[in-house]
């Protein structure tokens, strides 16, 4: 990336993830128009949407294709196919409701088996606008996301905290990541170093074929030419 | 900063031959077996939609009918990818009229809102490249009548 000119904007592929109806698609919206749609009105993703965003981060133009996919059980295994390249992932959970939190061992499952241990990644709380129904304390998500070696962050998409500082913050993270840039087959190494020892495909949500079965390792550096 | 509006993540990019050969194989496993999972026959509907060939596409459209008919819980992603499936094989009645379907329940949906946008530019591009094509075959035939009285005349 060194070599990139400072006009060319660098892309960068981001994936929101996480149990359906916590937020994402509002983040998005948030995030990239300023809107926000009565909670009425907001439909549950069908299998996944896209935004491209532009941006400055750190001095550097970015373009960001942003992934965001349904978070409802049915379109696990299509949901699944869009991980590969990923070089950052939002997971989301909503801070009224526990059982979003919960889930989130779970999508990090997922996410051994489709992404690069160094894709970088970070929890969202979302509806923190939600105080009075609050049900997972700020310092439980940010030990959590300290034990995922994850960035942590509190937001609302209704009142627009926090939803631009998630973004800037994968972002400056994966500039600073240099093996997101690095060129097909060097992440190989990484791969190897995994350290997780769990078992990713016993825990993995159900419904969910693996894609990725015939282990045809792509790149994780390319960014999405989108 | 808006983004580039319309888009449709599903119309675009389509699955390396190896990702849909695994929905392909687990489909064909239970229709062997003699029961097929909703599951198993939407996951390879999607993954034929997406596919650049058009064969892939019509019967993925086909398998989706069914589904539609079969399952009404899944109605609203049929109806969306129903209307993918038409789109990009240039059935473009065919796709306004289930994406409206789904607009009719969910108005604000803005995934339906999108492919309609999307839709729409296709049918413009397409009525201006036969008009263009129209308009060229009458500017050959002006040219080859005034060849024919400049040659008439000429004698
Ligand atoms: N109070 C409050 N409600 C929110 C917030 N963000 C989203 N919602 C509401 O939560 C509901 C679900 O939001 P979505 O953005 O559709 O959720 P999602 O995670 O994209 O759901 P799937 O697409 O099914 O995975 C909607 O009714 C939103 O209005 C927030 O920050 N605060
Ligand atoms: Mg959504």
């Amino acid at each position: 990336m060194a070599s990139q000119e400072k006009a060319t904007p660098v892309n960068v592929k981001l994936l929101l993830i996480g149990n359906s109806s916590v937020g994402k698609s509002s983040l998005l919206l948030r995030f990239s128009d300023e809107q926000w749609l009565p909670e009425d009105e907001s439909s549950a993703t069908i299998g996944v949407d896209f935004r491209v965003h532009k941006m400055e981060v750190k001095g550097k133009k970015v373009k960001l294709s942003i992934w965001d996919t349904a978070g409802q059980e049915r379109f696990r295994t299509i949901t699944s196919s869009y991980y590969r390249g990923a070089q950052g992932i939002i997971l989301v959970y909503d801070v009224a409701n526990r059982e979003s939190f919960d889930a989130l061992p779970r999508w990090y499952s997922e996410l051994e088996t489709y992404v690069s241990p160094s894709v970088v990644k970070i929890i969202v709380g979302n509806k923190v606008d939600k105080e009075f129904s609050r049900q997972v304390s700020y310092a439980e998500g940010q030990a959590f996301a300290k034990r995922m070696n994850s960035l942590f962050i509190e937001a609302s998409a209704k009142t627009s905290i926090g939803v631009k500082d998630t973004f800037d913050e994968v972002v400056a993270k994966i500039i600073d990541t240099p093996e997101l840039w690095a060129s097909v087959g060097s992440s190989n190494k990484s791969k190897a170093s995994r350290t997780t020892g769990t078992d990713a495909r016993a825990t993995s949500m159900p419904g969910t074929i693996d894609l990725n079965d015939s282990r045809e390792d792509e790149s994780y550096g390319g960014g999405c030419g989108c | 900063m808006p983004t580039e509006l319309p888009y449709a993540a599903d119309a675009e990019v389509s699955l390396s031959f190896d990702e849909l050969d695994v929905l392909k194989r687990q489909y064909e496993k239970e229709v062997s077996q003699s029961h097929v999972t909703v599951q198993t026959k939407f996951n390879y509907a999607w993954g034929l939609v997406k596919s650049p060939i058009k064969e892939h596409q019509v019967e993925g459209v086909r398998l989706l009918q069914d589904i539609y008919r079969a399952e009404p819980t899944r109605r609203r992603e049929c109806l969306y990818y129903l209307a993918l499936g038409h789109y990009k094989l240039g059935n473009y009645d065919e796709a306004r009229r289930f994406n409206s379907l789904l607009r009719e329940k969910e108005p604000t949906n803005m995934q339906a809102n999108s492919l309609e946008e999307l839709i729409d530019d296709r049918v413009k591009r397409e009525g201006y490249i036969g008009m263009a094509l129209v308009g060229g075959a009458a500017a050959l035939g002006t040219l080859l009548v005034a060849g024919l009285i400049r040659r008439a005349t000429r004698k």
